[in-house]
């Protein structure tokens, strides 16, 4: 573990740094653009205004239920799905930076998690807007999710780690992950919620980003997320980080040979 | 006290080929056993570097020669700590800033300034410094408004004195350069010149790959050629 530990120590004190590149790539990707990360903003209000009217009637759902608990759902799925689709490319995307200087791997993965916190950041106004027009579930609770959403981002931590070290080497995973995830975002509870399943809400106890959406979701719609949940989330957190550890230990190595 | 020491260093990396990366095989070759894992399994190795021994200690400028392919950008990567050997054992005492080329970090449709803060932190400066180096590479640069433009409207040239100033400018213990200084033009290859013999003088590791015998006659009081990843010379 030595190796890996190493790694993830020094990407912790260049935390700032990846934090500004984080930043400075957003503006980069935007630069031409006049409403720039406000586009991301845009999309999530029209998935939040189509969705919202569509599948509150397929439903048959109250709306002032119904477009507060998708709207969260969205932001978060947004953000996960964000770092599985960009992260099995991401070591050879910024092959500069492992190639060209010695840099710890861990920074390139922070980097991922935190230019989607950025744009998950700007997400937040849309949750903003809808809960002033559906105010009913405002309450303490919602300080709740916090720690909820600090576990999601430190699974999501491993998790792009993880896939960015085994996308590195097989680059079959990048499209494979691109397929599967429309697929996974219909499987998640992300636009109902996992309790609407009836009997089948125990196999969806199973699917661990339904569990991770719950523990940011579930506060701010007034409710004390499931115990359960939360030990979904902290059981991935350990096996998740250990293997990310594992991994970078064994392959920090070879990984510039790879890209 | 800047040093660096290789012992026997060998270097061997395995070329995957777009079979040997892909999934499907990897389980294909799983299910089916030994004997298809064998047929599927062909990847290529490469010996970069053969039993390299070199002790560099501070003041020592070297120039790396030798054919495209000998395994001289191998050999500063390694001095860079980023190959890592496979064979034999390499210590490096100081802080090193590599210049290979195009900048890593470089983000094209960034500005000039913005691109110089990037490239600094990348190799290893606080924002602070990376922001209080902007005078200095103005005035070595001599891009003037250029540098508040996007990068990618820079010429090859203008990249070059970009970022071989942003790699001097933060006087690094060790400078690694990949010949690259040849795309600029006959002034700037004076400044380069000038700012590296200053460079040199503060008593640091420099190590030149360059095909130009030229530009190794000017800067390195020792040569090492290389063929086939090994030392001739």
């Amino acid at each position: 573990m030595n190796t890996g530990l190493r790694d993830f120590r020094e990407a912790i004190t260049l935390l700032p740094k990846a934090l500004y590149f984080a930043w400075s790539d957003t503006k980069a990707r935007y630069k031409r653009s006049v409403l720039g990360p406000f586009w991301l903003v845009l999309s999530t209000i029209f998935g939040v205004v189509g969705l919202g009217v569509v599948w509150s009637i397929l439903l048959n759902a109250d709306r002032a239920e119904f477009i507060p608990s998708l709207t969260i759902g969205l932001i978060v799925w947004q953000l996960i799905s964000g770092c599985l689709a960009e992260a099995p490319a991401i070591f050879y995307r910024q092959s500069g930076q492992i190639k060209d200087i010695n840099l710890p791997s861990f920074f390139v993965s922070f980097q991922l998690v935190m230019r989607q916190i950025i744009n998950f950041g700007h997400n937040l106004i849309v949750f903003a807007i809808v809960t002033i027009v559906y105010p009913h579930h405002a309450s303490l609770l919602a300080f709740v999710a916090i720690p909820g959403l600090v576990l999601v981002v430190a699974n999501l931590l491993w998790l792009v780690q993880v896939l960015g070290y085994v996308g590195a080497r097989y680059r079959d995973l990048e499209p494979l992950i691109g397929s599967f995830l429309p697929i996974l975002f219909f499987v998640s509870p992300v636009i109902y919620r996992a309790g609407q399943l009836g009997p089948m809400a125990r196999v969806m106890a199973f699917n661990p980003i339904g569990n991770w959406i719950s523990l940011v979701r579930d506060p701010l719609m007034g409710e004390l997320p499931n115990a359960a949940s939360y030990g979904v989330a902290l059981a991935t957190t350990a096996a998740g980080w250990s293997v990310a550890l594992w991994l970078t230990t064994a392959r920090r190595r070879r990984l510039p040979y790879w890209i | 006290m800047a040093r660096i020491t290789l012992d026997n260093v060998s270097i061997e990396y395995p070329v995957y080929n777009a079979s040997a990366t892909s999934l499907r095989n990897q389980i294909v070759a799983i299910s089916t056993g030994g004997r298809m894992a064998r047929q599927v399994g062909n990847i290529v190795t490469v010996l970069a570097l053969d039993g390299v021994t070199l002790d560099l200690r501070e003041g020592d400028r070297v120039g790396l020669v030798g054919h495209n392919g000998s395994g001289k950008t191998t050999l500063l990567r390694t001095m860079a700590g980023i190959f890592t050997p496979t064979k034999g054992a390499i210590v490096i005492d100081g802080r090193v800033s590599t210049f290979f080329g195009l900048g890593a970090g470089v983000d094209p449709e960034l500005s000039g300034y913005e691109n110089i803060v990037r490239m600094a932190m990348l190799l290893g400066a606080s924002q602070a410094q990376a922001r209080a180096s902007i005078p200095d590479i103005e005035d070595f640069t001599e891009l003037g408004g250029f540098l508040s433009l996007p990068v990618r409207t820079y010429s090859a040239g203008m990249q070059t004195r970009l970022t071989f100033a942003v790699a001097t400018t933060l006087h690094p213990e060790i400078l690694l350069v990949d010949e690259v200084i040849g795309a600029g033009d006959a002034e700037f290859q004076a400044k380069a010149a000038a700012r590296m013999d200053a460079f040199v003088e503060k008593s640091s590791i420099f190590v030149l790959a360059s095909h130009s015998p030229a530009l190794i006659e000017r800067f390195c009081s020792r040569v090492v050629q290389l063929e086939h990843g090994r030392m001739v010379q």
